[in-house]
C-alpha cells in the first residue's frame, strides 16, 4: 500500500527536486526500475554537475544556510566541528593524521596543478566528437547543395535543347545539301569529260583528214611542177626582185 | 582509536563477518556508467579514454586470440588501480596488502595462460622452457632452472604487489609516527620527518599505479607466449 503511494508520487516529487538532484536519485534507483523508461516528458538533464565550493562542499549547502547565518555561517559550522572533534578526543591525532595531511596536500597539489589541463582535456575529447559529427552533417549540407544547383542548372540546359536541336538540324541540312551539290558537279563534270572526249575525237578526225589532204595536194603540186615551169619562175622572181630594190632605192 | 601498526592490515570485519568482499566494491563507486547520453560529462569522458588507452596498450601485442582476454585484463587494471590509489587514503584498507587476496588473482589467471599454451601449442610451449643458443652441456640444468622460473611466477606476481604495497604502507606508517613524535621534542626535525612523508607519498602514489599496471603487463606476456 505504501509502495503503491511511493510509485504513485514518485515523478512528481522527482520533477519538483532541483535537476542535479533528481539526476541522482535517478541514477541511484535505476536497478529498481522494472519497466522501460517512458520516454515522453523526462524532466531535461542538466549539461554540468552542481556548483561545489572548496573542492567537495555543494553549493546548495551554503544557500541552504545563508538566510540564518549569513556567508560565514557554514565556516563557523565546520570550525567549530573540527574544534569539538579535536578537543573532546573524539578525533584522536595520532600518525594517521601525519599521512593524511600528506596525501591532502599530494591530492590537493595534483588537482590545482594538473585539473585544468585534463578539464580541457576532456572538453577537447568531447569537442572532436561534435566537430566531427558537424563536420560530417555540414558536409551533406554543402554536398546537397551543390546537387541542388547543378539540378537547376541542368533544368536551365534543358530548355536551351530546343534551340540544339534546332541548329543541329540546319547543320544536317546544310551537309546534307552540300554533299548533294558536291554530287551534282561531279556527275556534270563527268558527262562533261565524256562529250569533251567524243568532241576532241572528231576534231582529231577531221584535222588529220585535212592534214592528210594538204599533204597529198602538195605532194601533188610539188610533182606537177616540171624543170621549165621552174625556170620561168625563177625567172620572174628575180626581174620583181630587181623592180622591187629599184623602187626601195627610190623610197630611201 | 588507538591504532597500532598492524591494524591497517587485518581484513576488516564486524560482528564476525567478513568485510573484505564489500570493500571490494567500493572503487566501483568511483565509476559512473556512461548512461545514455552520446557527450558525456568529463569524468565519464576521462573514464572511456583512459579504458580505451589501456585496452589498446595491452592488446597490441597480442594476435586475435588473444583479444579475448581483453575485458578481464582491462577491468584487472582499473580494479588494481582504484584500489591502490584508494589505500593511499588514510584509514583505509587495502585489499591488495592481502597475499590471499593477490594469490588469488595470480594463480589461476597464470594458470589458464600456461594451460592455454600447453592445450594449443604444446611443443611451443615446452620450447620456451629452453633459450635458444643454449650450449649442449647446459641443457639439462637450464631446463630445471626454466621450469623452475616457470612454476614461480604466480608466486611471483602475488608477493610483487602484497610486499610493494605492504612495504609501501609500512613506511608511511611508521615514518608518519616519527613525524608525530619528533613534532613535541624536536620540531624542526619533524618538519624534514614531514617533507620526507611528503616525497614517500608521492612515491607511493606512483608505485600504487606502475604495480597494478605490472601486474597486468605480466599476465599480458605470460598470454602472448603461449596463445
Amino acid at each position: 500500500m505504501l509502495s503503491r503511494l511511493v510509485l504513485r508520487a514518485a515523478p512528481a516529487a522527482l520533477r519538483a527536486l532541483p535537476p542535479p538532484v533528481a539526476v541522482g536519485v535517478l541514477h541511484t534507483t535505476r536497478p529498481l526500475h522494472t519497466t522501460q523508461q517512458s520516454l515522453a516528458p523526462v524532466p531535461p538533464l542538466p549539461e554540468k554537475g552542481g556548483e561545489v565550493r572548496h573542492g567537495f562542499i555543494p553549493e546548495e549547502f551554503f544557500q541552504f544556510l545563508y538566510p540564518k547565518t549569513g556567508v560565514t555561517g557554514p565556516y563557523m559550522l565546520g570550525t567549530g566541528l573540527l574544534l569539538y572533534l579535536l578537543s573532546k578526543e573524539i578525533y584522536v591525532v595520532n600518525h594517521e593524521t601525519a599521512a593524511a595531511a600528506c596525501i591532502l596536500a599530494v591530492i590537493v597539489y595534483g588537482i590545482k596543478k594538473f585539473g585544468p589541463d585534463v578539464a580541457a582535456f576532456a572538453d577537447k575529447l568531447n569537442e572532436e566528437k561534435v566537430s566531427a559529427a558537424q563536420a560530417m552533417k555540414d558536409e551533406t549540407m554543402r554536398a546537397l547543395q551543390t546537387a541542388i544547383e547543378e539540378e537547376k542548372k541542368e533544368q536551365w540546359r534543358v530548355e536551351g535543347r530546343t534551340y540544339l536541336f534546332d541548329a543541329k538540324r540546319n547543320n544536317i541540312a546544310m551537309l546534307l545539301e552540300t554533299n548533294y551539290r558536291e554530287r551534282l558537279m561531279m556527275v556534270y563534270n563527268e558527262v562533261k569529260k565524256r562529250l569533251d572526249y567524243q568532241v576532241a575525237l572528231q576534231a582529231l578526225k577531221r584535222q588529220k583528214e585535212q592534214d592528210h589532204m594538204i599533204q597529198w595536194v602538195e605532194k601533188n603540186v610539188i610533182q606537177s611542177i616540171t624543170p621549165q615551169q621552174q625556170k620561168e619562175s625563177i625567172a620572174k622572181c628575180i626581174l620583181d626582185l630587181k623592180a622591187l630594190s629599184k623602187s626601195a632605192h627610190a623610197a630611201v | 582509536m588507538n591504532l597500532s601498526f598492524f591494524d591497517q592490515f587485518s581484513s576488516p570485519s564486524l560482528l564476525g563477518i567478513p568485510l573484505i568482499l564489500i570493500s571490494l566494491t567500493f572503487p566501483a563507486l568511483l565509476l559512473p556508467s556512461p548512461g545514455n547520453r552520446w557527450i558525456t560529462n568529463r569524468l565519464s569522458t576521462l573514464q572511456l579514454w583512459l579504458i580505451n588507452l589501456i585496452t589498446k596498450q595491452l592488446m597490441t601485442p597480442l594476435n586475435k586470440k588473444g583479444h579475448k582476454w581483453a575485458l578481464i585484463l582491462t577491468s584487472l587494471m582499473i580494479f588494481l588501480l582504484l584500489i591502490n590509489l584508494l589505500g593511499l587514503l588514510p584509514y583505509t584498507f587495502t585489499p591488495t596488502t592481502q597475499l590471499s587476496m593477490n594469490l588469488a588473482l595470480a594463480f589461476p589467471l597464470w594458470l589458464a595462460t600456461l594451460l592455454t599454451g600447453l592445450r594449443n601449442q604444446p611443443s611451443a610451449t615446452l620450447g620456451h622452457l629452453l633459450p635458444e643458443g643454449t650450449p649442449t652441456p647446459l641443457i639439462p640444468a637450464l631446463i630445471m632452472i626454466e621450469t623452475t622460473s616457470l612454476l614461480i611466477r604466480p608466486l611471483a606476481l602475488g608477493v610483487r604487489l602484497t610486499a610493494n604495497l605492504t612495504a609501501g604502507h609500512l613506511l608511511i606508517q611508521l615514518i608518519s609516527t616519527a613525524t608525530m613524535a619528533l613534532s613535541s621534542t624536536m620540531p624542526v626535525v619533524s618538519i624534514l620527518t614531514f617533507l620526507v612523508l611528503f616525497l614517500l607519498t608521492i612515491l607511493e602514489v606512483a608505485v600504487a599505479m606502475i604495480q597494478a599496471y605490472v601486474f597486468v603487463l605480466l599476465l599480458s606476456l605470460y598470454l602472448q607466449e603461449n596463445i
